[in-house]
C-alpha cells in the first residue's frame, strides 16, 4: 500500500511500485482530467506537478513519487498561479479540442511558480514539450502573458 | 663495412624482439598484478572458479545457468528482438561485419552435435567443430581462462534450450580478413590458451574477482584498447575503447578519467543494478551487461569484482573529470556561450520534460545527467548513441525507458542536441557534426546495409 499526497489530500493506493503515476491517477483514483497522450513523455498531455515540478506522469513510476506532493489539473485551481492561469485560459478561449490542455495548464502554472514574469524565451523553454495538434500555441502564449498580468 | 651491417642487423633484430616481447606481454590481462601464479589444482585457498558457495550443491544445469549469465553469452548470441542464443547479432568491425552464431542445440544450424571436446575447443581455442577458426569477436582469448568444468556447465545449460533452426548469417569481410585460416597465426601470438592461474600474492576475493572479470565477464573485450592486430593491449588495461560505436569507458583507478574517485558502494551498485546515484545509469552495451549478466551475480561475487577493479593500475585518457554540480534551473544561465541554438530548441521540446534544465531528473535517477560519464565525454559518442537508440532496460526496479530518437530526427539534429547536452551538463561541449552522427549510426547498426534500413 502506497500513501500519496494528491491535491493536498492523503490517498492510499494499492498499486505496484512500477505502475506509472498516470495509471494510478486515472484508474485507481478516478482523476481523469490528466490525459494519456503518447505514453513516452513526448507530448506533455499527462503533465502533473510532483514536488512543484512539472512531470510527465506516464513515465514516473508511482513508487518513485515518495513524499513529494502531487498536484493534478483537478487541484491546480486551488493554487494562486493555477487559478490565474485557468482564468486566463477561459478568457482567451485557448482550447480547441481540449485534449492537451490539462497538460498545457499544468506546465504553464509550473512556469509561473518558478518564474512569475517569464519572457518569450522562458515560455518557449517551459512549454516546448507540450504538443497541441490543434495548434493553439499562439493562444497558449497569449494566455500565459495575460495570467502574468493578473499577478502584477 | 661488415661491422656496420652487423650492427644494423643486430639492432633490427633487437627492436623486432623487443616489439614481439612487448606484444606478448600485452596478452596477459592479469600480468599487471605481478605476483606469482599457480595452477588451479595447486591453489591452497578456497575455490575461486565455478558458482558461489550457495549454489555449490545445485545441479549441473543450474550451475551452468549462473555461469552463462556471468559469462554473458546471451548479449552477443542474440539478435535484437530475436530468440535468445539463436545468434545473428552483427559486429561492425573496421574490416566488415561478423555475425554471432546459433548456440541453441539445433543439430543442423546450432551446436546440437558438439561433443564436450569440440565445445571446449571453441571456447578455449576459438576452433569450431568443423576445424575452422572463429573470429576473436567470440572472446575466446578471455574464455580460455574458464575451467573445463565451467565451460561444460555452460554447454549443459545450452543443451536444455529449445533447439532453434537459425542458419548462420554470411559474414561480410574484406580480404584478407575473410581468410579464417590466417587466424591460426593470430592465435599463436595472441591466444595464451591456458586456464586461469590464481595469484598467490593476492587475496581469495581478488582472485575470484579476477576470474569473474577475465574468464567469465570478459570486461576487457570492450574496456581495453586494441593493438594494430585487433588484439587486446593490456599495457593500457581497462583504459577505455570504442566498441560497436559506443565508448566503453576507462575503468582503471585513475581519479579523473577512470573510476578511482568512485566509492566501493557506487561501483557495487553500478555493476549490480546499472545505476549509481551521482554517476547515472548505464545505457547501450553496458546496460545490457548489467541487465543480462551482472545483475544475476550474488552480492559476494559483485564485491569480488569491486575488489579486483580497485586494483587496476591507473591509466589516464582523454576524459576530463566529471562535473558533479547540476546546471542552473533557467535555460538562460549556464554554458550559454557554447550552447547550440538548435540543440537548445530540441532539448526544450524533447528532453527537458524528463531531464530538466538542471540535468537532475524529477522522474527517475536513471535519467539524471549530472555526473554521468557519457555526458562528461567531449566526444559525446554515448550521448549521441543513447539519443539514437534510446534506452529500454528491464531492471529489478522495473522498466527503464527512454524513446529512441534515431528514426525521427536528422543527423544534424542529433549532433546539435548531443553538443548542447555535453556543454550544458558536462565538463566540455562536444563538436559533433551530422556526418559524425551518421558514422555512429553505422557502427552500432544491426543492419548489414544501414543505407537500406528504414530511417537508418
Amino acid at each position: 500500500m502506497l500513501t500519496l499526497t494528491i491535491n493536498g489530500q492523503s490517498r492510499e493506493v494499492d498499486a505496484p511500485d512500477d505502475m506509472p503515476l498516470l495509471w494510478v491517477l486515472r484508474d485507481h483514483l478516478n482523476l481523469v482530467g490528466t490525459k494519456y497522450g503518447c505514453g513516452i513523455a513526448q507530448c506533455g498531455a499527462c503533465t502533473v506537478h510532483v514536488g512543484g515540478k512539472p512531470v510527465r506522469s506516464c513515465q514516473l513510476a508511482v513508487g518513485d513519487v515518495g513524499t513529494r506532493a502531487v498536484v493534478t489539473i483537478e487541484g491546480v485551481g486551488n493554487t494562486s498561479h493555477g487559478a490565474k492561469v485557468q482564468q486566463a485560459w477561459m478568457e482567451g478561449a485557448v482550447p480547441q479540442c481540449g485534449y492537451c490542455q490539462a497538460g498545457q495548464i499544468m506546465s504553464a502554472t509550473a512556469l509561473l511558480d518558478g518564474n512569475p514574469n517569464p519572457d518569450d524565451s522562458d515560455i518557449d523553454a517551459a512549454m516546448a514539450g507540450n504538443l497541441c495538434r490543434c495548434g493553439t500555441y499562439i493562444r497558449v502564449r497569449r494566455a500565459i502573458k495575460s495570467a502574468v498580468a493578473k499577478s502584477a | 663495412m661488415k661491422k656496420i651491417i652487423g650492427i644494423v642487423v643486430v639492432s633490427i633484430v633487437a627492436v623486432a624482439l623487443g616489439f614481439a616481447g612487448w606484444l606478448l606481454l600485452g596478452r596477459d590481462p592479469m600480468s599487471f598484478a605481478g605476483g606469482s601464479t599457480v595452477a588451479l589444482e595447486d591453489y591452497k585457498g578456497s575455490n575461486i572458479t565455478g558458482v558461489p558457495a550457495q549454489l555449490a550443491g545445485a545441479d549441473l544445469v543450474k550451475r551452468g545457468e549462473y555461469i552463462i549469465h556471468a559469462a554473458d553469452c546471451r548479449a552477443c548470441h542474440t539478435a535484437p528482438g530475436g530468440t535468445p542464443f539463436a545468434g545473428g547479432f552483427a559486429f561492425n568491425v573496421p574490416f566488415g561485419t561478423i555475425y554471432s552464431t546459433n548456440i541453441t542445440p539445433d543439430k543442423q544450424t546450432g551446436i546440437g552435435n558438439y561433443t564436450d571436446a569440440q565445445f571446449l575447443a571453441a571456447v578455449h581455442k576459438g576452433i569450431r567443430a568443423d576445424g575452422e577458426n572463429l573470429y576473436p569477436a567470440m572472446p575466446y582469448t578471455s574464455y580460455t581462462y574458464l575451467t573445463d568444468d565451467d565451460a561444460l556447465a555452460i554447454k549443459a545449460y545450452l543443451f536444455t534450450l529449445e533447439p532453434v533452426h537459425a542458419p548462420a548469417k554470411q559474414d561480410q569481410l574484406s580480404w584478407p580478413y575473410n581468410q579464417r585460416s590466417l587466424l591460426a597465426l593470430w592465435n599463436v601470438v595472441f591466444n595464451l590458451d591456458e586456464r586461469f592461474r590464481p595469484d598467490t600474492d593476492q587475496s581469495r576475493q581478488w582472485n575470484r574477482g579476477a576470474y569473474l572479470a577475465e574468464a567469465m565477464g570478459h570486461c576487457g573485450e570492450c574496456h581495453t584498447p586494441r593493438n594494430f592486430a585487433y588484439a587486446l593491449d593490456n599495457h593500457r588495461k581497462f583504459a577505455g575503447a570504442l566498441t560497436a560505436g559506443w565508448r566503453a569507458y576507462n575503468i582503471t583507478s585513475d581519479k579523473d578519467a577512470g573510476i578511482g574517485d568512485w566509492n566501493d558502494e557506487d561501483i557495487y551498485l553500478y555493476l549490480s543494478t546499472g545505476h549509481a546515484t551521482g554517476h547515472g545509469g548505464a545505457a547501450g552495451p553496458m546496460g545490457e551487461a548489467a541487465d543480462d549478466s551482472l545483475s544475476y551475480l550474488v552480492p559476494d561475487d559483485v564485491h569480488a569484482l569491486v575488489t579486483y577493479l580497485r586494483g587496476i593500475p591507473a591509466h589516464g585518457s582523454d576524459l576530463p573529470r566529471t562535473i558533479t554540480t547540476p546546471a542552473p534551473a533557467s535555460h538562460k544561465e549556464g554554458l550559454v556561450a557554447e550552447s547550440d541554438t538548435l540543440g537548445e530548441k530540441l532539448f526544450a521540446g524533447v528532453c527537458a520534460s524528463c531531464h530538466d534544465w538542471t540535468g537532475v531528473s524529477p522522474v527517475t535517477g536513471y535519467a539524471t545527467l549530472t555526473g554521468v560519464r557519457a555526458v562528461n565525454d567531449p566526444s559525446a559518442t554515448n550521448v549521441a548513441q543513447t539519443v539514437i537508440n534510446g534506452v529500454d532496460r528491464k531492471t529489478a526496479k522495473g522498466r527503464i525507458f527512454m524513446p529512441a530518437f534515431g528514426a525521427g530526427y536528422s543527423d544534424d539534429d542529433i549532433a546539435a542536441v548531443a553538443n548542447y547536452v555535453t556543454a550544458r551538463f558536462g565538463a566540455e561541449g562536444a563538436h559533433l557534426t551530422g556526418r559524425d552522427v551518421a558514422d555512429l549510426r553505422k557502427l552500432a547498426s544491426q543492419h548489414s546495409n544501414p543505407e537500406e534500413a528504414p530511417h537508418g
